[in-house]
């Protein structure tokens, strides 16, 4: 473990099938599937980036799109440090939502979250399926909002990684290494996140409290 | 460990009931489990199933079982799902070594651990005591032979020391292959003895009521393909069990959907949009690697039959995970119109090869009545905020913390919860979780179950069936097997109203398939645990493994029916 790691926590939201676990498929595994089966509460998924002489690691919460699954949104948003709000640039109805989420995120997530913007599926825009959403209209939602903004697809793979690379460039990297020193010092697994220090704390007196 | 030691005394934990089950060895398990689940229906264990060499075991295995605190043989035996803890694979976590050493390490010796190193790879044919059906295995079939022989040569490479147990215990100097040869003829036996069963219930000689308990009891350990549709729909009590009203039943039925059907696409019905977008777009992605799903007349059919339910269930509407539950159903009814050899073959045929428009609508009819049915029982599921699923997935943390409690304490240590995993568990029935052949076999048993419940609520608008009169011998049975457990006391109520629900039932088959990865899950941090349990390895999962879950699951179920009583 020579160059510093910091762990994001990433969820997706957005209404059903605008692809979401698309994005996340080709984030983590580059891959697509024309058909994936409708995500059903949660999936998890773990992908690291080299960023200079930093490592990140995304941990991806894709969560389900469909209305009646929302109630549990909270429960992945809560302590994410980032999130994807995602549409579908050829269905109005999904930006809707979007800014919905947006909203939501705004006034209940973390404060400092960092939020990106994403319309996927411009691939079908490309190859002749008409475009609903307008790319003005969703910079400006961006740009009122301070929010990160990307066109993808992730059938091509075209914007995917950067919606990542950009989160991973905005997150504070001071808060992360000093994260990642308390980890070092308390002798538990380097590489991983917050949830070690919480167990630590679990089970009573960290190794490091033992040269006081 | 102090605190495993003190739970013990009152209730088995998992180790303990292990130990019981392979003191028994360990490829009995399974058609122990299924004998005793059988046997609580009946007071005289039933020889003619052809489950013999199993029926002569449940006395040994009860008697074990009574006595599991004394030490004997069976503590030399370590719990299976513990044997990865033995392997230099662990990593170095220290701690959890350290302790889980000090739990299951005192009494055991290294052969051991290593003679079970196999023991959960998928239990060989001869375990069940040919219970499995495979209906498409026909009499004589080379396949079915190339397969128990190639079966026997892996059982006896898994279990080094199962041969041995075997001749003392039954066949003395009998060569390794004329114990084939007999288990072969007896696995032949039993499935034709099982297909007759089946067809004299379907045709009683004496009458005309379907005998639904005796049907239920059978059914609950599989049922021949070739009987399938017939039997779930009587199972789901969508069919009456008055042979002489089903035509009739059915007909009335077929033509009551395809008027619902008119009726909801006429222009008299003003579209829902939402809901039909949200199937339209869920279709294509329902069982996308199984050819038959991505046909277009399915895919019709598939969307009528959620657009239908949806409209008329508004409480709940459409929740995806409702067109994962309706396929086993159409999938099933479609076996109905093709002969014997080509039923595996459903799958990838196009159903307009074989069946006319009307007929394709009445599997369409039926599937859409066997959903109305599973999804009565599961209405709080679907609901706004979904209760019914939170409730489960409360009730499966607070079991597994009864049965391993050193895995849910494991999980709360990385922060693991519940509902990251078992949520899609509950909403989906495990469907998810197996592969669409484990599931329809799965299905068989939980329509089994279901029935107990529905069998009561429904007696309005279904036909009165013959179950009252009937109640007495699988009772009898089961106190019969309850007081050589020595758990009467707690069965004997459960056994005289047993009054089951499938969500039950499924909270049981949750923990059953949770805790079988017990061992590995201990040395997994909170990431390996989410992403294994989003991907368990079930692929190669055969009717075997789902048989010993759902044996595993009926045996907490019995067990732990006090700690559930407030479930209702």
């Amino acid at each position: 473990m020579n160059s510093a790691l910091t762990s994001i926590k990433l969820v997706l939201l957005g209404e059903a099938a605008v692809g979401k676990s698309s994005i996340v498929l080709r984030f983590v595994s580059n891959d697509f599937a024309e058909n994936k089966e409708p995500t059903i509460g949660a999936a998890f998924l773990t992908q690291r980036v080299n960023m200079g002489d930093h490592t990140i690691k995304f941990e991806i919460w894709d969560t389900a799109g469909q209305e009646r699954f929302a109630s549990l949104a909270p429960m992945y948003y809560r302590n994410a440090q980032a999130a994807l709000v995602v549409y579908d640039v050829t269905k109005p109805q999904s930006f809707i939502k979007a800014r919905h989420w947006v909203k939501e995120l705004r006034e209940q997530a973390s404060k400092d979250i960092i939020i990106a913007l994403v319309g996927n599926k411009l691939d079908m825009v490309e190859t002749g399926a008409e475009r609903k959403v307008a790319l003005e209209e969703a910079e400006n939602l961006a740009s009122q909002e301070g929010l990160l903004f990307f066109e993808t697809s992730a059938k091509t793979g075209s914007n995917v990684n950067e919606v990542f690379l950009a989160i991973g460039q905005k997150i504070p990297l001071k808060s992360a290494q000093q994260q990642q020193q308390g980890q070092g010092s308390s002798g538990l697994r380097i590489n991983d996140d917050s949830r070690v220090d919480l167990r630590a704390a679990q089970d009573g007196p960290a190794p490091s409290s033992c040269n006081c | 460990m102090g605190v495993r030691s003190a739970s013990s005394s009152s209730s088995p934990t998992r180790r303990e009931m292990y130990q019981k089950m392979s003191a028994s060895s360990s490829s009995l398990v399974g058609s122990l489990m299924k004998t005793w689940k059988s046997s609580r229906h009946s007071s005289a264990p039933d020889s003619s199933d052809g489950n013999i060499e199993a029926m002569q075991k449940p006395a040994s295995f009860l008697r074990r079982s009574t006595s599991h605190t004394s030490p004997g043989p069976s503590h030399i035996h370590m719990s299976p799902l513990r044997k990865s803890l033995s392997g230099s694979a662990n990593k170095d976590k220290s701690h959890h070594h350290v302790q889980k050493k000090d739990r299951y390490f005192t009494d055991l010796d290294e052969d051991w651990s290593a003679v079970i190193e196999d023991s959960n790879t998928p239990i060989p044919m001869t375990s069940n005591g040919g219970i499995e059906l495979k209906p498409a295995v026909t009499v004589g079939s080379a396949s079915d032979k190339d397969q128990s022989v190639s079966r026997s040569v892996s059982a006896s490479a898994s279990y080094p020391n199962l041969p041995r147990l075997n001749k003392t215990q039954s066949t003395g100097l009998k060569s390794q292959y004329e114990q084939e040869n007999e288990r072969k003829l007896q696995e032949l036996n039993a499935l034709m003895h099982r297909v007759a069963k089946f067809d004299l219930i379907l045709h009683p000689p004496n009458g005309n009521q379907v005998n639904l308990s005796e049907l239920r009891r059978l059914s609950w350990n599989g049922i021949p393909m070739a009987h399938r549709p017939r039997v779930w729909r009587l199972l789901i009590g969508y069919a009456p069990a008055n042979i002489k009203r089903q035509a009739t039943l059915l007909r009335r039925k077929r033509q009551e959907y395809r008027d619902g059907v008119a009726l909801v696409f006429s222009k008299e019905h003003t579209r829902d949009i939402p809901t039909w977008h949200q199937i339209e777009i869920d279709i294509p992605r329902t069982n996308p690697l199984i050819p038959l799903y991505q046909n277009p007349l399915v895919q019709e059919s598939l969307q009528r039959i959620l657009y239908l339910w949806a409209i008329r269930h508004p409480a709940s509407g459409y929740v995806q995970g409702i067109n994962d539950l309706v396929t086993p159903f159409f999938q099933t009814f479609l076996t109905e119109y093709l002969q014997p050899a080509q039923k595996e073959d459903v799958v990838k045929l196009s159903p307009d090869t074989y069946l006319t428009h009307e007929q394709l609508l009445d599997v369409e009819a039926d599937s859409f009545w066997c959903l109305t049915k599973l999804l009565e029982q599961i209405t709080d599921n679907y609901i706004h905020g979904q209760p019914g699923i939170l409730k489960q997935v409360k009730n499966l943390g607070q079991l597994v913390k009864r049965i391993d409690s050193d895995l849910y304490d494991h999980f709360a240590r990385e922060s693991v919860e519940f509902i990251q995993f078992a949520f899609r568990w509950m909403n989906c029935l495990l469907m998810r979780e197996f592969n669409m052949g484990m599931v329809i076999r799965m299905w068989d048993t939980y329509l089994s179950e279901t029935s107990l419940e529905s069998s009561g609520s429904e007696s309005s608008s279904m036909p009165a069936t013959s179950d009252s009169s009937l109640q007495s011998s699988p009772v009898a049975g089961f106190r019969e097997v309850s007081s050589s457990l020595n758990l009467q006391s707690k069965h004997a109520t459960a056994g005289s109203n047993r009054q089951t629900s499938l969500s039950e039932f499924h909270v049981f088959v949750c923990a059953a398939f949770l805790i079988k990865w017990s061992d590995q899950l201990m040395n997994m941090d909170f990431q390996e645990t989410i992403t294994f349990l989003q991907n368990p390895p079930t692929k190669t999962w055969k009717e075997t493994d789902i048989e010993l879950l759902l044996s595993e699951a009926y045996i907490w179920q019995s067990l732990y029916k006090d700690a559930t009583s407030h479930w209702r």
